[in-house]
């Protein structure tokens, strides 16, 4: 990428937290547009520029409407690289936390009669869609990890992010294991780090709000948290919370299974 | 030992040396050979190698990864490493512009028992980029051909295009003191005047004294099984077969662990090993 | 070696005078039941009776993240100014952490020294104390329940009196420092430390064979037990972050916005993360969990026998201690060593 690259920011249905974590790196928003050309940034400006080719777009948020799936169909045309950033477009997130119940059920749970007067599709993350070439994940996601994607992006890079869990971070950090000590219903294991397990450095256990970690042994978690006292819908509610999408998965190594 | 020679205990080991990228030579699709030279002169002159040793390449604001020396010792002033494209780093290093400055750090690894080898018949066996570390090999022999008796090289890739150093190898068809053994999978070029099929079918080209013989073989797993075949009918020692393992590598070293195969360190005591040492070696592949 | 005794009521006293030694860290509390090495301010802060901490003594030597170079694309890699020319003096160390610590000496020596751990290490008085094992102490097997090097100097309770042990010309002056606080050895202090000696070994609770794992490891390469293991791991990385002796790491450069310049860093890392024996192109040599497993066990317990000439692992307790998921090595050892397969 020689001259600036073109960039748009976007979201889908979702709380927009994500994109305020780019707007609130105040030191270092500066250099982004400076560095960049910021083409379209529904959120922060007006009058963008929605038919152009974009070298980077940055999106988050969850597809829950048609109206989501068609922009976010005509955003991967448009760019070069799609990066779904936000634990609700690279997971589902919270919206797709009640995937288990019907579509219509949960519309008129939520909206009552009203809800009839609008489309939804079941929330998935943007993976069902279309290609993503980076995940950030995170709710919200982490500046430094945004920052660094960036930098790496600009370089005409992708970036390395932790793969491994949040107890790894946990133990760098040197703070004591709720799960062991305290016998908290902790996520740690199965979810990807890059938050210096923040939770944990505040005494509270990890609730997997950044996902799943890959290859996440979801078995085993399940079976040491019933060990230590919790039912099985206790260990469904947190996990459904952030990675809804990735349900089936959770639902079914509830029973026991293999996965060495 | 060779290995250390540019180091002293109290350097920083991990430091990349500054070198610059002086010439690209395009091979095949996503395959380039990088002539590279150091900037400081007494980096240039002391920097000795081992045909089959690599160095650690960094490439600015993207990172570092391991290469084996495809250039010979016995022509000293550049290093040449044989490239393909396939992902951070080495995607970063064909972008670079010409005459770029990168980071070099070793020579490390064992590189091939020279002092076992001389005297003997030399075959090299190579599949795809495998050639790389044996092109090294085969200039050293070259360059020092009265130390070696028969020089065999054996060479296949898919098909005419796939060909790594082809024109030079090409070259070498001719030459009296190397037989050089080309093969492709398939021609598409209908132009391929040297041999077609699987590099093994070249067994049948070539008389091989098992005893007073050490072979090489560098290549793709598949391949490298078959020649096994071949040799072991033919009553190879297993000490006579060498090989090069690929592993992960953070640091070269031997700190980081990653290139860790059962009891050794690949970094360190590979990445050629004989094929008896390799077998014993769990899970080797 | 000189061996003096310090009374219990000017441990207060020394500890004070160590300051000038360099800043004192020492096991504190953490949390409920944990404890981490920290800077003391003074005797009464320190947790003599902890047995474990949480992360061993090798986060003051080998960072678990730590800067190698900053780069820049004009001028190449430097190495950082050395952070710490502060002199530190541990204070606590356990024959396990010392000989842990030994153990990644011989690792980041060798043929090409590791000058980050070495400048650091070199910087560090380190003070021994010995210890009353618990459930989950296992050094008497490793044959690292007793330490004689690797320590400046080394403190054993004899009752109202420490043993002390000086183990180097910078403990020895520490001592000086303090002279008026220490006397000789009497009989009585003989015959204390001998019989504290025996207690202390016939305190341990968990013994396990190792002199002859090596060759049953290789000979239960193909074992259930790791199929086992590898089922209820999580991949968590706790086991490796806390173990005194596992060195591997992973680099990687880190970018500024500016597109030019940045840094090289290496963090701590775990053959049981999926992407540890990754190459290029996506093959994987240990793309099963099982195979992570047996790996680390190998590595621990068999690869490093060959390669250093005894077992890395030094029985401190921690990965069992901090495993989520409760594996046990001493159970898994033990799995492995009377396993009959069919
Ligand atoms: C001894 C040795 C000699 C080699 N010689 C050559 C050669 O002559 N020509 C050539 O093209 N390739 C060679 N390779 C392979 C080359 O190292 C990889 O292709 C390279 O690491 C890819 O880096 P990347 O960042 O582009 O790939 P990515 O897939 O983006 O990154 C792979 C990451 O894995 C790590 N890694 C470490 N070791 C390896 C490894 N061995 N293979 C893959 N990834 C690794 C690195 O940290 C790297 O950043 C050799 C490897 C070894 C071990
Ligand atoms: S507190 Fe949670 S994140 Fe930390 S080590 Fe324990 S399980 Fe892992
Ligand atoms: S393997 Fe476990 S018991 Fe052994 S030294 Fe490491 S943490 Fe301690
Ligand atoms: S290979 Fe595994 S067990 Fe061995 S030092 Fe590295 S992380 Fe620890
Ligand atoms: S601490 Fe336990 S669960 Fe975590 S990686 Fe180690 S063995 Fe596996
Ligand atoms: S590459 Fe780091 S130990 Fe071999």
């Amino acid at each position: 990428m020689s001259s600036k690259p073109k960039i748009g920011i976007y979201g889908l249905t979702g709380c927009a937290g994500d994109q305020l974590v780019i707007l609130n790196c105040e030191d270092e928003l500066l250099d982004i547009v400076g560095a960049t050309d910021i083409r379209s940034f529904p959120m922060a400006m007006s009058g963008g520029d929605e038919n152009c080719p974009l070298d980077i777009v940055f999106i988050d948020g969850t597809v829950v409407q048609p109206k989501d799936e068609e922009m976010l169909k005509r955003l991967r045309e448009r760019a070069n690289l799609l990066i779904a950033v936000g634990t609700c477009a690279v997971w589902g997130g919270v919206p797709a936390m009640e995937n288990k119940f019907s579509r219509e059920e949960v519309k008129k749970r939520v909206y009552g009669p009203t809800g009839d007067l609008f489309k939804t599709i079941t929330p998935q993350p943007l993976s069902s869609f279309v290609k993503v070439d980076l995940s950030i994940s995170g709710c919200p996601i982490e500046k430094e990890q945004l920052l660094q994607a960036v930098a790496s992006l600009l370089h005409g890079d992708l970036p390395r992010l932790p793969n491994y869990a949040v107890c790894t971070e946990c133990k760098m950090a040197e703070y004591p294991c709720l799960l062991i000590e305290k016998g908290h219903l902790c996520l740690g294991p199965i979810t990807v780090a890059g938050c210096k397990a923040r939770c944990p450095s505040y005494g509270r256990p990890c609730i997997g709000c950044r996902g799943p970690v890959e290859e996440a042994n979801i078995s085993s978690e399940v079976r040491l948290l019933k060990e230590k006292g919790f039912t099985p819908s206790d260990i469904q509610n947190r996990l459904r919370t952030f990675a809804g999408a990735a349900d089936s998965l959770q639902m079914e190594s509830l029973k026991e299974g293999t996965n060495a | 030992m060779s290995d250390a020679h540019n180091y002293t205990s109290d350097e920083n080991p991990y430091l990349p040396k500054p070198a610059r990228i002086i010439r690209t030579l395009p091979q095949i699709l996503d395959h380039q050979l990088f002539q590279i030279r150091f900037e400081k002169e007494e980096m240039i002159n002391n920097f000795t190698y081992r045909p089959g040793q690599f160095v650690m390449l960094s490439v600015i604001g993207t990172g570092e990864a391991p290469f084996s020396i495809s250039s010979s010792p016995t022509r000293p002033g550049i290093i040449e490493l044989c490239v393909r494209r396939i992902g951070h780093v080495t995607n970063a290093l064909f972008k670079l512009p010409p005459n770029a400055p990168v980071g070099i750090r070793g020579p490390y690894g064992n590189g091939f028992p020279l002092d076992k080898l001389e005297g003997n018949n030399l075959l090299l066996v190579a599949g795809g980029l495998g050639m790389a570390p044996l092109r090294s090999l085969l200039r050293y022999a070259l360059d020092n051909r009265s130390k070696f008796k028969d020089v065999i090289l054996m060479y296949g890739a898919r098909n005419p295009d796939d060909m790594l150093f082809k024109y030079e190898l090409l070259e070498l068809i001719e030459q009296p003191d190397v037989k050089c053994l080309l093969t492709v999978d398939t021609d598409n070029s209908g132009m391929w005047k040297a041999h077609v099929g699987v590099v093994t079918t070249l067994f049948d080209h070539a008389e091989i004294d098992p005893n007073n013989t050490y072979a090489a073989i560098c290549g793709p797993e598949i391949m490298f099984k078959y020649v096994l075949e071949e040799l072991l009918k033919r009553n190879f020692s297993k000490n006579r077969i060498l090989m090069s393992l690929e592993r992960n590598m953070q640091c070269g070293v031997g700190k980081c662990g990653h290139c860790m195969v059962g009891y050794k360190y690949t970094c360190l005591d590979g990445p050629i090993f004989n094929y008896w040492d390799a077998i014993n070696l769990p899970e080797m592949v | 070696m000189k061996i003096i005794t310090l009374p219990k009521e000017n441990f207060a006293e020394f500890v004070g005078h160590l300051c000038s030694f360099g800043e004192i860290h020492a096991p504190i509390k953490r949390g409920d039941r944990s404890f981490v090495f920290a800077p003391v301010k003074d005797a009464s802060e320190i947790e003599l009776d902890c047995v474990r901490t949480i992360l061993p003594l090798k986060k003051y030597f080998f960072r678990p993240m730590e800067v190698m170079f900053n780069f820049c694309a004009g001028e190449g890699y430097e190495i950082p100014s050395e952070v710490t020319d502060k002199r530190i003096v541990v204070f606590g160390a356990h024959p396990c952490d010392i000989h842990g610590l030994n153990i990644l000496d011989m690792v980041f020596n060798g043929r090409y020294v590791d000058t980050y751990y070495l400048a650091r290490k070199s910087k560090a008085a380190i003070i021994g104390l010995d210890c009353i094992p618990d459930d989950l102490c296992f050094c008497r097997s490793t044959r690292t329940d007793f330490v004689d090097t690797g320590f400046d100097l080394f403190l054993s309770d004899i009752g109202d009196k420490y043993l002390v042990r000086v183990g180097t010309s910078l403990g020895d002056d520490m001592v000086r420092a303090a002279e008026s606080l220490f006397y000789e050895v009497q009989k009585e202090d003989r015959d204390a430390y001998k019989r504290k000696s025996i207690e202390r070994r016939e305190s341990f609770k968990t013994e396990i064979q190792l002199q002859d794992l090596p060759g049953i490891m290789d000979l239960e390469y193909e074992s259930q037990v790791w199929q086992d293991v590898g089922e209820t791991c999580l991949s968590c990385g706790t086991c490796s972050m806390v173990c005194p002796t596992c060195y591997c790491y992973s680099v990687f450069d880190e970018l500024d916005l500016d597109g030019s310049s940045g840094r090289r860093k290496r963090r701590w890392d775990c053959c049981l993360f999926k992407d540890y024996a990754l190459v290029a192109g996506g093959h994987n040599f240990r793309a099963k969990r099982s195979s992570r497993v047996k790996n680390r066990y190998f590595h621990k317990q068999r690869g490093f026998v060959s390669l250093y000439g005894r077992p890395s692992c030094v029985g401190c307790g921690r990965c069992k201690a901090q495993c989520p998921s409760g594996i046990d090595i001493v159970d898994v050892i033990t799995k492995l060593r009377s396993e009959t397969r069919v």
